[in-house]
């Protein structure tokens, strides 16, 4: 048995194991996703170490770069998480990549996200590439269309209320009608991603049948 | 502690974003960063630990289910070791991945092909109004508008309607969603580096 026909056949075995889900749960589901646990968290690990902590801090450490203590001690502050006795002390650490993250995330939110979509949005309205009239009007009416769609959505998730004379709390009449608009907008959007995740999911699926076919030399 | 916690995130917070502004600062923002990949590698680890740690008692206590735990422990501690002493770059280590984590993956995520069936029936069933309605149509229309179906391509409802639908109707929800969500991390991120929220536990 060559190792290649071993592999495909461990291979073979998990895929069957998870498909046995359809049945319900039941051992070999589960053992198959212990051990796929098990395997990716130790494979995360190796990574980070060999691949991040290794190269990033040891090696330079190694090599006298000094300044790079203040990490070595916050890292070994950070492993004191793992005994609850311990784990005040590695709130110094968690502060600090919060901190990071929380300015990165601002950076890239505005950056990354704000700027550009809201440029898109008005550069839609930017008919100066129209040759033709019809062109013109094609790019108002589809950048009318987006444009409704983006404040409509926005509205949607508006959820500022008032309290009625009956006591119950209600969004203002004008919100509630856009924020119904912006709902179709939503189920829209929320639709065409469902197709692609579910055309993912078929492609995997027949990728798994492929596979299986390919093994046992159906194909 | 939780003084210089706070101390540590709004400080290390405010010059890193800064250092998006200030070029002089950009040296002092790279040196944090890097130092918040390291940390960010070391919490991979102390999650492996904890792991570790949570089956390790469950076996240890004989609890319902531990032969589990004892085996994810087999197989972590196999991964790890070998991926340490190796390195994942290593042809041995690719065919633990290509055997095990790919085929686990992609069986799940076929698996997902008719868990999503499922609950689109129960949705039909359980609620049946206009969102729901539409949210299904829109997802019916674009499958059957991108499938290879056995008579050719429906022409009009491949070259007009899924465009359109896909890149101005689904357009707009999706600019709006990023937007949201972008308004949303902002918010959160500002609120932190201002120390108003404290996820880390400096309360």
């Amino acid at each position: 048995m060559s190792p290649d026909l071993i592999a495909g056949f461990i291979a073979f075995l998990f895929t069957l194991f998870i498909f046995s889900y359809l049945i319900g749960d039941n051992p070999l589901f589960r053992i198959a996703v212990y051990i796929f646990v098990g395997v990716s968290a130790g494979y995360v690990g190796a990574v980070a170490f060999r691949q991040v902590i290794l190269p990033d801090l040891f090696v330079p450490l190694l090599a006298g770069k000094a300044l790079l203590i203040v990490p070595l001690i916050l890292g070994a502050l950070l492993l004191t998480k793992v005994s609850p006795r311990l784990t005040q002390l590695g709130m110094p650490t968690i502060a600090l990549l919060v901190g990071v993250s929380a300015a990165i995330a601002v950076g890239g939110a505005v950056t990354g996200t704000l700027l550009p979509q809201i440029g898109a949005t008005i550069e839609l309205f930017n008919t100066r590439s129209a040759v033709l009239s019809a062109q013109f009007f094609g790019m108002i009416f589809n950048g009318a269309w987006i444009l409704a769609g983006v404040i409509t959505t926005l509205v949607y998730f508006h959820f500022g209320a008032h309290t009625t004379r009956d006591g119950a709390v209600r969004r203002f009449g004008l919100i509630e009608l856009i924020a119904f608009i912006g709902s179709i907008f939503l189920a829209i959007t929320l639709g065409v991603l469902f197709a692609g995740v579910y055309s993912a999911a078929l492609t995997a699926l027949i990728d798994r049948f492929h596979f299986v076919g390919t093994l046992f030399g159906l194909h | 502690m939780r003084y210089i916690a706070v101390a540590i995130a709004i400080a290390a917070g405010l010059m890193v974003l800064i250092g998006y502004f200030v070029p002089a600062l950009a040296g002092v923002q790279s040196v944090l960063l890097n130092w918040a990949i390291i940390l960010a590698g070391v919490a991979a680890l102390v999650g492996v630990f904890n792991l570790i740690s949570v089956h390790g008692d469950k076996v240890r206590r004989r609890e319902k289910g531990s032969i589990y735990s004892a085996i994810l422990l087999i197989s972590l501690f196999a991964s790890f070791i070998f991926g340490i002493a190796l390195g994942p770059d290593n042809p041995n280590m690719r065919l633990l991945v290509s055997i095990v984590i790919v085929p686990v993956e992609t069986t799940l995520m076929a698996l997902l092909s008719v868990t999503l069936l499922y609950a689109s029936i129960r949705l039909l069933r359980r609620r049946t109004d206009l969102m729901s309605i539409v949210f299904l149509l829109s997802a019916v229309l674009m499958l059957v508008a991108s499938a290879t179906l056995p008579f050719g391509e429906i022409s009009p409802l491949n070259d007009l309607v899924r465009p359109w639908i896909q890149q101005v109707l689904a357009l707009g929800g999706a600019r709006g969603i990023l937007i949201g969500v972008a308004l949303g991390t902002l918010t959160t991120g500002l609120r932190v580096l201002f120390g108003a929220d404290r996820p880390y536990g400096g309360n």
